[in-house]
């Protein structure tokens, strides 16, 4: 297996945040008719601190992973643990940022931001002066009182990623989360997302079928296998955070070599290392 | 979003009332198959200066609104409870698809049998007809919530009860506003009509007792304030009602 130790970072082997072994889940649509083996036999750890990139083909069950961590859906067999404990079902220590962005229609953007806090009975002078921090953090102070209708998908997952981080989880999994904004913005959020994530260094597990979006965020990337999923590789992305620009990296050797890599191995050409 | 200005919905209005006005001068209708206009402003007139007309829409208004509160206090909480939990739904669904395909006026004989004529009879009647036009709709209201978000609200700590009044009643809320809405339209219709067998006053009950002295132009009046009443009723509670929520939350376009 490819989890030797990392020379990332300081040097030191971070602890396993998130325990994956022999996971295998069976995916079952929305209507509960379609039903199909999503993950099979999938064993992952996901460090302490790091931000762990998830890609594969579409279908290869990235996205019932997420829904395994956050408590959505049982495994048919095998283990999950947050430090070291076994997850069961929906959690505030697990924060999820949904593609859909998920915010609540009938709710400010504020009250959105403080969702969590709220459910948490936290009085509400004390949770709003939480919540402007955190819109201060994605630039949108100004949007506190509007509705999520009146934003564009951009700043909807920016809200959506500081509710997340506002009710301060153990982990953030993010399940394509820049998957439905245009390109332009896209590449924004990215650049604001490698420097929200250096300033919490929260454990991160981010799932996408862009390949690109995998090497420019992640610490490691972990490629799955066409469906059912496994682990078929895990690429260390040596890439220093504040590199993490894409004007800089436009022209970047290693970005350009890993990202060839980790495309090899997601179009099957690749072999593991 | 789409603006009604209200002027060229009056327009039907009037040519309705030339009608009215040119239609007994040009045919041979006997005035007391149809009367004029006259007529009828002038029994509204002795109706309010006697007393008896606001007394008969007080009845009436007040017979509905007990009737709306007591069908969808019973509605929408079943309505919930039948759409999260399969137990309940697989236990009650094919009694009430019975029970609704019974009218709320095929009730009247058993009503009246068990409460009499008057307004204990009238009530069960209305109560039964707004209960079966409001509950399907926080039943759909409920169920179409998307599953993200209920995800979402789950993954943010949410428990028990928060549940609730985080994401399924606001979740449902615009279907269930179209459950009011439709429900308060069907009672009304079954008011009079229920009034007119079983009353012992309301509007409906004064129509029916026009009857027997050939007084159209009462019966006229009471058609019109039944409409007028239901255009007042529908802007003040219900359009007012979405424009503080659903339509204000973006999801639901204004057109009213």
């Amino acid at each position: 297996m490819a989890a030797l130790p990392a020379e990332a970072g300081a040097g030191s082997v971070a602890a396993s945040k998130i325990t994956i072994r022999g996971l295998s889940i069976d995916y079952v649509s929305e209507d509960g008719r379609a039903r199909h083996r999503a993950l099979e036999d999938l064993s992952l750890e996901v460090r302490e601190n790091e931000f762990l990139s998830v890609v594969g083909p579409s279908g290869c069950g990235k996205s019932t992973l997420i829904a395994a961590i956050a408590g959505f859906l049982r495994p048919r067999s095998g283990s999950l643990l947050l430090d070291g404990k076994p997850i069961g079902g929906p959690g505030a220590d697990r924060g999820v940022v949904f593609q859909e962005y998920a915010l609540l229609p009938w709710r400010t953007v504020l009250d959105n931001v403080t969702l969590g806090l709220r459910l948490r009975g936290m009085p509400r002078s004390e949770r709003d002066r939480i919540g402007r921090q955190f819109l201060e953090m994605i630039n949108l102070v100004e949007a506190a009182d509007k509705y999520p209708h009146q934003l564009s998908g951009g700043m909807k997952q920016r809200v959506a990623v500081a509710r997340t981080l506002a009710n301060q989880p153990e982990v953030m999994l993010m399940d394509e989360p820049f998957a439905a904004v245009d390109a332009q913005s896209r590449m924004t959020l990215q650049e604001e997302l490698v420097r929200i994530w250096s300033q919490s260094r929260l454990t991160v597990l981010f799932v996408t079928h862009s390949v690109e979006e995998a090497v420019f965020l992640g610490d490691r990337v972990a490629v799955l296998t066409p469906g059912p999923g496994r682990l078929k590789a895990m690429i260390d992305i040596d890439i220093p955070r504040r590199q993490r620009r894409w004007a800089e990296l436009g022209n970047n050797l290693l970005f350009a070599t890993l990202r060839q890599r980790v495309l090899d191995l997601v179009r099957g050409a690749g072999t593991p290392p | 979003m789409r603006k009604n200005s209200g002027a060229l919905g009056t327009v039907p209005f009037v040519a309705l009332g030339l009608a009215w006005l040119l239609i007994p001068m040009l045919t041979k209708i006997p005035p007391y198959a149809l009367p004029t206009p006259g007529e009828v402003i002038g029994r509204l007139y002795s109706g309010v200066v006697d007393g008896s007309l606001p007394k008969d829409v007080l009845a009436s208004l007040r017979r509905l609104l007990l009737g709306f509160c007591i069908g969808n206090g019973l509605a929408i909480p079943l309505g919930i409870a039948i759409a999260l939990n399969r137990r309940v739904s697989d236990l009650l669904r094919p009694l009430l698809t019975f029970l609704a395909s019974i009218g709320g006026i095929a009730w009247v004989p058993l009503a009246v049998v068990w409460l009499g004529v008057g307004s204990g009879a009238v009530l069960f009647v209305i109560a039964n007809q707004i209960f079966f036009g409001s509950i399907y709709n926080t039943v759909t209201g409920v169920e179409t919530i998307p599953r993200v978000l209920r995800r979402a609200v789950l993954s943010n700590g949410a428990r028990g009860t928060q549940m609730l009044w985080e994401l399924i009643v606001p979740g449902a809320l615009a279907q269930i506003i179209v459950g009011l809405r439709t429900s308060m339209a069907y009672g009304w219709r079954a008011l009079v009509a229920a009034e007119m067998i079983a009353g012992t006053n309301g509007i409906g009950f004064r129509m029916m007792e026009a009857v027997k002295w050939y007084q159209t132009d009462t019966i006229v009046l009471g058609m019109i304030v039944i409409g007028v009443l239901w255009l007042v009723l529908d802007a003040l509670l219900f359009s007012r009602l979405e424009r503080a929520t659903v339509v204000r939350w973006g999801l639901l376009r204004e057109t009213a």
